[in-house]
């Protein structure tokens, strides 16, 4: 079909500058993909330091929670109030999705377990509160009629603790502020390039199960240490209880971030491998089609050469 | 000076490492008060100001590290400062801490007029870890 031999070459041409698009992206998210895990890392030693000292500091606070309560006294918020069971009328829920698309079955996922949860732990739509962190959540939620209590869009691709501060601060604060009595963080977890799992996470109130999961009992021996405190084991938690939360969320945000990397760069990868074999079949068809027009003026001229003769 | 009397600082944020040094005196102030720091100390925590930590280096000089509050763990001769953030003194950002500080004074109006105690805690923590750096950097 000589009509269509330059409309295949046209979208040859055009696939390939697809393929030229996402090959590009792909390499972008595998290089933000490394410099986010290395960024990780460091981020690991010190949640595991902050993790040891609250784990120390709170053993007798977490054997009997009973005795954190009331010391609010001259108004100012009692941080110990973290520890706290408070009943729970509202449950908040920190979504962490990303800004754009391109990115694979990364945003579906976290929005579809996390609906699951909704609905597995009969809340209402009232009764929860969305902080959504990242544009797509944040739009999915608010047309369901949920309560988004928060939003935040244009978190960087590397987010340092700088940038994601008055964020986190700002998510705990609500807890203070009594805006829900308890927060799941509902994120993806990175396991590798290829897969991550979705995870939700009790971070507040600080209770014994978040705290060090299963290596709580491993970290112990390392701080069986007797320590001198100064100035009061509680006063020094006051202090550290709302940076341990900040850091749980903001190593939630590092983590669901390396994810999105990942699997954006998964997803350039194989839409890459698409357009390649598309456009293999494409040239098949090219050749083929420009194959048979040169049959077909052969023809046509051996034909008018028989014809003359 | 023997191996025993040497201490090893480092000082962790969620950014990385910010510091690691060798010396054999810190001084840092906790939220009731100074404190030195020397090989050999008993295992120690203590809740920090925002402030600075100094570390010497020898008999006239001390590295200046500010930091915004968090902790000091001290054991086995390795001192961990844990803080949210924390900068040398020749990595402090001076215009980005004056910006802080404006804006922390415009939000501790605003948090007054509007009666919020929370806002208000917040925009002076803020406020103080402004100027802790712009102190620091000064000097």
């Amino acid at each position: 079909m000589p009509a269509s031999l330059q409309e295949v070459k046209r979208r040859i041409e055009s696939t390939k500058k697809t393929s030229q698009i996402t090959s590009a992206m792909q390499m972008v998210s595998t290089a933000k993909l490394s410099q986010i895990q290395k960024h990780a890392t460091s981020y690991q030693v010190y949640a595991t330091k902050i993790r040891s000292v609250i784990t120390h500091l709170s053993k007798s606070h977490l054997l009997d929670s009973v005795n954190t309560t009331s010391k609010n006294s001259d108004g100012k918020v009692n941080t110990l109030g973290m520890l706290r069971q408070r009943p729970v009328k509202t449950t908040g829920i920190v979504v962490i999705t990303s800004d754009r698309g391109l990115v694979g079955s990364y945003n579906s996922n976290v929005i579809k377990e996390t609906l699951e949860l909704i609905e597995n732990n009969h809340h209402s739509t009232e009764d929860v509160a969305i902080i959504a962190i990242g544009g797509t959540g944040a739009d999915f939620f608010k047309k369901r009629g949920y309560n988004v209590a928060y939003e935040y869009r244009g978190i960087s691709d590397i987010p340092t603790y700088k940038d994601a501060r008055p964020l986190v601060e700002a998510i705990v604060s609500m807890y203070d502020k009594e805006v829900y009595d308890e927060l799941f963080v509902c994120y993806s977890h990175f396991v590798n390039t290829l897969t991550s799992e979705f995870r939700a996470e009790k971070m507040l109130p600080v209770s014994a199960e978040n705290m060090g999961h299963d290596d709580l009992t491993s970290n112990d021996e390392g701080y069986s240490i007797e320590y001198e405190t100064e100035p009061s084991e509680d006063a020094i938690l006051e202090v550290v209880l709302p940076q341990y939360a900040e850091s749980l969320v903001y190593g939630a945000i590092l983590d669901a971030k390396t994810s999105e990397h990942a699997s954006s760069s998964t997803a350039m990868k194989s839409a890459s491998d698409n357009a390649k074999d598309i456009i293999s079949s494409l040239e098949l068809q090219y050749n083929r089609a420009r194959q048979s027009a040169i049959t077909t003026e052969i023809t046509e001229i051996t034909g008018a050469q028989a014809a003359l003769e | 000076m023997d191996e025993k009397s040497i201490l090893t600082i480092n000082v962790v944020t969620p950014d990385g490492s910010v510091y690691e040094n060798t010396t054999d005196l810190v001084i840092c102030k906790t939220t009731v008060g100074e404190i030195g720091i020397m090989p050999n100390h008993l295992p120690l925590l203590a809740s920090l100001a925002i402030d600075e930590v100094r570390v010497k280096v020898d008999d006239e000089n001390f590295d200046e590290i500010a930091v915004s509050g968090g902790f000091v763990e001290f054991s086995d001769n390795t001192l961990s400062v844990v803080a949210s953030a924390a900068e040398r003194k020749e990595t402090i950002d001076v215009s980005r801490a004056e910006r802080a500080k404006q804006r922390a004074e415009k939000r501790i109006e605003e948090a007054k007029n509007e009666n919020n105690d929370i806002d208000l805690r917040r925009a002076e923590v803020s406020l103080r870890r402004a100027i802790n750096r712009l102190n620091i950097s000064k000097h």
